[in-house]
C-alpha cells in the first residue's frame, strides 16, 4: 500500500503525468483511499519538487511538469473522494487573464506555482470579463483572485474587476492580487488591489500572505 | 589536489574576416621589403650585427643600422614555421597551433594592483603573479598563461621568479613578458630543461615562450634581441611585437604605421631564422594612436579599422600571429568605457584568425590589475566564442512535433523536450547570476566571489619536490650572480 503512495510521489517528482494518471487509476482499482493517495502520495511528491526547485536543482520545466502530473492524477482521485472528504488546501484561487488580453504563460506559471504550493487553483483562462471572475469565485468559493494583464490597454480591466466584485458584494470576502509586465506595486495600490507580484515565485509568497497562512 | 578544471575552450570557427585584399597585402609586404633594403633597422647588438654580416646583409657598425637585401629576407622567411606546439606543464593542455583556432590568455606586465577588499592601490608582487596564475589555471577561456603583473619585489631576477611562481600555480603553457638579456634567458632555458628533463624535450614541447618588443620606429632592443637568440637556439618560441604609434613613432596613416611595425617584426624574425633556421616565431603588431593635441597614447579611438589587419599580414608572411585585445584605457573596473572599448575585440580577433591572443583582465592601458576584472573580461570572450559556434539544425532541435503538440496560444514549459533542453539553452554570464530571491546580482559582486572561490578551492598540481628543489637552486644562483 505504502509502495503505491511512494510510486505516486515519484511520478510527480520525475514529472511523468502519464504514469501519475495510470497509478491513480490503479490505486482506485486496488481500493485505496483516494484522500490517502493525495496526501501521502501526490502532496509528498509536489513538496519534494518544490524543495528541489528552491534549492536550484530543478528548473522551471521540472516544476511545471511535476505540477502537471499532480493535476492530472487529481482529476482521477478528487471525484472519487466520498462524503465530506476534502483535500487540505491553503486557499482556493481563481486565476485568469483579463478581458481583451490573450497572454497566457505568466498566469499559467503562477497557477502551477500555487498548485505546487498547496493552493487549489481554478484557472478560467484568457480574455475573461470581470463577470467571469465573479462567477468563478461563487462557483468554487474562492478567497483569492489572481488577475493578469500584459498590456497597458488591458491593465485597466483589473480596476474594473475590483469594481465588479464590489458591486457583487464579494469585495470583503475575496482578496485580489494583480500582475503582468506593465503592472506595478503603485498601480495595484491605486486601483485598490490587495497586492502585486512581479513574478510567479513572489506571487506564491503574496498568496500565502493574503490567505493569512504561514509561508 | 583539485582537478576541477582541466579543459580549455579556445575560439573555434570556420569563418574568416578579410580586411585586406591580396593586392593590399602584397603592397604592404613590398613596403616592408623596401624599408628593410633601403632604410634599414637599427640592431644595437654586436652579436646580431655579426650574424647579419655573416649572411651578406649590409651592416653599418657605426650607426648599427642593418640593411637586408630582399633575397636574404625571403630566404630567411622560408624557414619560419607556420604552425608549432606550445607545450604545457600538463600534456593534455599542450596547444597545437592550427587554422581556425584562437587561443587566449590574460593581459601582461601590469605594475599596480587594486586590492578587492581594501580598495588600496599598490605595486605588484610575486604573490600577485601566483594568484593570477592560479585564476588563469581555473578558467577554461585561458588557454595559456602570461605574466599578468610583474614581481616587483624580486629585483632584476623577477622574470625567473615569475616563472617559478607561475609553475607552482598553473599547469598551462607560460609565456613570459619580462625575460630580457642573455643571462636571464639562459637561466630560463635551464629552468625549462629541469622541468622537462632534457633540452630535447624542451624543443619538442617548449613549456615556456617569450614576447619581446621592438622600439618604434625601426629599432631593436639589444637585451630583447640577444635574449630571444638564446631561446631560439633552444627551440623556445618567441613573439616579436611592434607597437608603432601613429603620428609620433610611425606615420599617421594606417598603412604607413603597419609598414613600420612589419619591418620591425620581420627584421627580428629574419635574424632569428639566420641564427637558428626553423626557430618558432610569432608576428605581432599592436599599433596605437597619438592624440593630435596632447600626444597621449590612445588605444581605442572611434576609427580603429586596422586593429586586426596585422593578423592577415602575419599569415601572408607564413607566420602565426599574436593579436592584442582588451586594452581598455579606463582605469575603472566596471565603467561603461572599460567594457565598451573592448567588447568587439574577441569576436574580431577570432574572425581574423589570430593563433594566440592576449589582453584579458587589466585596466588603464595594460597597467592596472583588479583581480576580479579577469572574470568580467572572460565573459566577453565567451560571448564571442558562443557567437562563432555552429548552430545545430536537426529534427531534435527543430522540434516540429513539440510545436504541433503545443498548438497556437499554448506554452512549451510543460513539454519534456523543454525539460531536456532548457537547462543548457541559456548560458548564464556574469550579468545573469541569480540571488536567493531570483533577482540578478551585480556582476562585480559575482566576479569578486568567484575569484575568492577559485583561490580557496582550486589548487593545481605543483612541480615535483625534486624539480622544485632544482628550480630553487637555479633561483638562488641567479639571485647571487645577477643581484651582485
Amino acid at each position: 500500500m505504502s509502495d503505491m503512495f511512494e510510486k505516486l510521489a515519484q511520478a510527480v517528482i520525475d514529472g511523468e503525468p502519464e504514469d501519475a494518471v495510470a497509478l491513480a487509476t490503479e490505486a482506485l482499482d486496488q481500493g485505496l483511499d483516494p484522500l490517502d493517495c493525495i496526501t501521502k502520495g501526490l502532496t509528498k511528491g509536489i513538496q519534494k519538487v518544490g524543495e528541489l526547485f528552491a534549492s536550484g536543482e530543478y528548473y522551471l520545466p521540472e516544476l511545471i511538469i511535476g505540477a502537471d502530473a499532480m493535476k492530472d492524477a487529481l482529476e482521477i482521485l478528487e471525484p472519487a473522494l466520498v462524503g465530506d472528504q476534502k483535500r487540505d488546501v491553503v486557499a482556493t484561487v481563481v486565476l485568469g487573464t483579463v478581458q481583451g488580453d490573450l497572454h497566457e504563460i505568466g498566469k499559467t506559471l503562477v497557477g502551477t506555482m500555487l498548485t505546487a504550493n498547496g493552493f487549489r487553483v481554478k484557472d478560467i483562462g484568457v480574455d475573461q470579463p470581470a463577470s467571469a471572475f465573479v462567477e468563478a469565485v461563487k462557483e468554487v468559493d474562492a478567497t483569492i483572485i489572481g488577475a493578469s494583464a500584459l498590456l497597458t490597454t488591458t491593465m485597466l480591466q483589473q480596476e474594473k474587476l475590483i469594481q465588479a466584485l464590489d458591486e457583487a458584494g464579494l469585495r470583503q470576502k475575496v482578496k485580489v492580487m494583480v500582475g503582468g509586465a506593465p503592472v506595478t506595486d503603485e498601480f495595484a495600490k491605486r486601483i485598490g488591489a490587495d497586492g502585486y507580484a512581479e513574478d510567479a515565485i513572489s506571487a506564491v509568497n503574496l498568496a500565502y500572505r493574503l490567505a493569512d497562512a504561514p509561508v | 589536489m583539485s582537478t576541477s578544471q582541466t579543459i580549455i575552450t579556445p575560439i573555434k570557427t570556420d569563418l574568416k574576416l578579410n580586411c585586406l585584399t591580396d593586392e593590399q597585402l602584397s603592397q604592404l609586404q613590398e613596403a616592408t621589403l623596401q624599408i628593410l633594403e633601403t632604410v634599414g633597422v637599427k640592431f644595437p647588438s654586436d652579436k646580431a650585427m655579426a650574424i647579419f654580416e655573416e649572411h651578406g646583409a649590409q651592416v653599418d657598425r657605426e650607426t648599427q643600422i642593418v640593411r637586408i637585401p630582399r633575397e636574404l629576407v625571403m630566404q630567411a622567411m622560408s624557414t619560419v614555421p607556420r604552425y608549432f606546439t606550445l607545450g604545457a606543464r600538463n600534456p593534455e593542455l599542450d596547444l597545437q597551433l592550427q587554422d581556425g583556432v584562437t587561443f587566449f590568455t590574460n593581459d601582461g606586465c601590469g605594475h599596480d594592483v587594486v586590492d578587492s577588499k581594501t580598495g588600496e592601490r599598490r605595486a605588484s608582487t610575486k604573490a600577485d603573479v601566483g594568484m593570477m596564475a592560479r585564476i588563469n589555471d581555473y578558467l577554461s577561456s585561458m588557454s595559456f598563461s602570461w605574466t599578468m603583473v610583474s614581481a616587483q619585489d624580486c629585483g632584476v631576477t623577477s622574470p625567473l621568479h615569475e616563472i617559478d611562481i607561475t609553475w607552482r600555480n598553473n599547469t598551462k603553457h607560460y609565456q613570459s613578458v619580462t625575460m630580457m638579456g642573455e643571462e636571464i634567458c639562459r637561466y630560463g632555458v635551464e629552468m625549462a630543461t629541469v622541468l622537462r628533463g632534457s633540452i630535447e624535450e624542451v624543443r619538442q614541447r617548449p613549456p615556456i615562450s617569450l614576447i619581446v618588443c621592438s622600439i618604434a620606429p625601426l629599432v631593436q632592443d639589444k637585451e630583447a634581441i640577444e635574449g630571444a637568440l638564446v631561446l631560439g637556439e633552444a627551440g623556445i618560441p618567441i613573439v616579436v611585437m611592434s607597437m608603432p604609434t601613429m603620428g609620433t613613432t610611425a606615420p599617421a596613416t594606417y598603412a604607413g604605421a603597419l609598414a613600420v611595425g612589419d619591418a620591425e617584426v620581420i627584421s627580428a624574425t629574419v635574424l632569428m631564422q639566420l641564427a637558428n633556421p626553423g626557430a618558432p616565431v610569432f608576428h605581432s603588431i599592436l599599433h596605437a594612436w597619438a592624440d593630435p593635441r596632447t600626444a597621449a597614447y590612445v588605444g581605442y579611438p572611434l576609427d580603429s579599422r586596422a586593429r586586426y589587419a596585422p593578423v592577415e599580414m602575419a599569415h601572408h608572411w607564413g607566420m602565426p600571429a599574436l593579436g592584442g585585445a582588451f586594452g581598455t584605457e579606463s582605469p575603472e573596473l566596471d565603467s561603461w568605457q572599460s567594457a565598451a572599448e573592448v567588447a568587439t575585440d574577441p569576436l574580431l580577433v577570432g574572425l581574423a584568425g589570430a593563433e594566440i591572443v592576449t589582453g584579458i583582465g587589466l585596466r588603464d592601458s595594460y597597467t592596472l590589475l583588479y583581480p576580479e576584472a579577469i572574470i568580467l573580461d572572460d565573459d566577453l570572450l565567451h560571448q564571442a566564442r558562443y557567437s562563432l559556434l555552429n548552430m545545430e539544425v536537426s529534427p531534435e532541435t527543430l522540434a516540429i512535433d513539440v510545436i504541433s503538440k503545443v498548438q497556437p496560444g499554448g506554452h512549451f514549459l510543460s513539454q519534456k523536450h523543454t525539460r531536456k533542453h532548457m537547462r543548457t539553452a541559456m548560458v548564464r554570464g556574469v550579468c545573469h547570476q541569480l540571488d536567493s530571491e531570483g533577482k540578478y546580482r551585480h556582476p562585480v559582486e559575482y566576479a569578486r566571489e568567484k575569484v575568492t572561490w577559485i583561490l580557496k578551492n582550486h589548487h593545481p598540481e605543483t612541480p615535483s619536490a625534486e624539480v622544485q628543489k632544482e628550480i630553487n637552486r637555479i633561483l638562488e644562483t641567479a639571485d647571487k650572480e645577477l643581484k651582485g
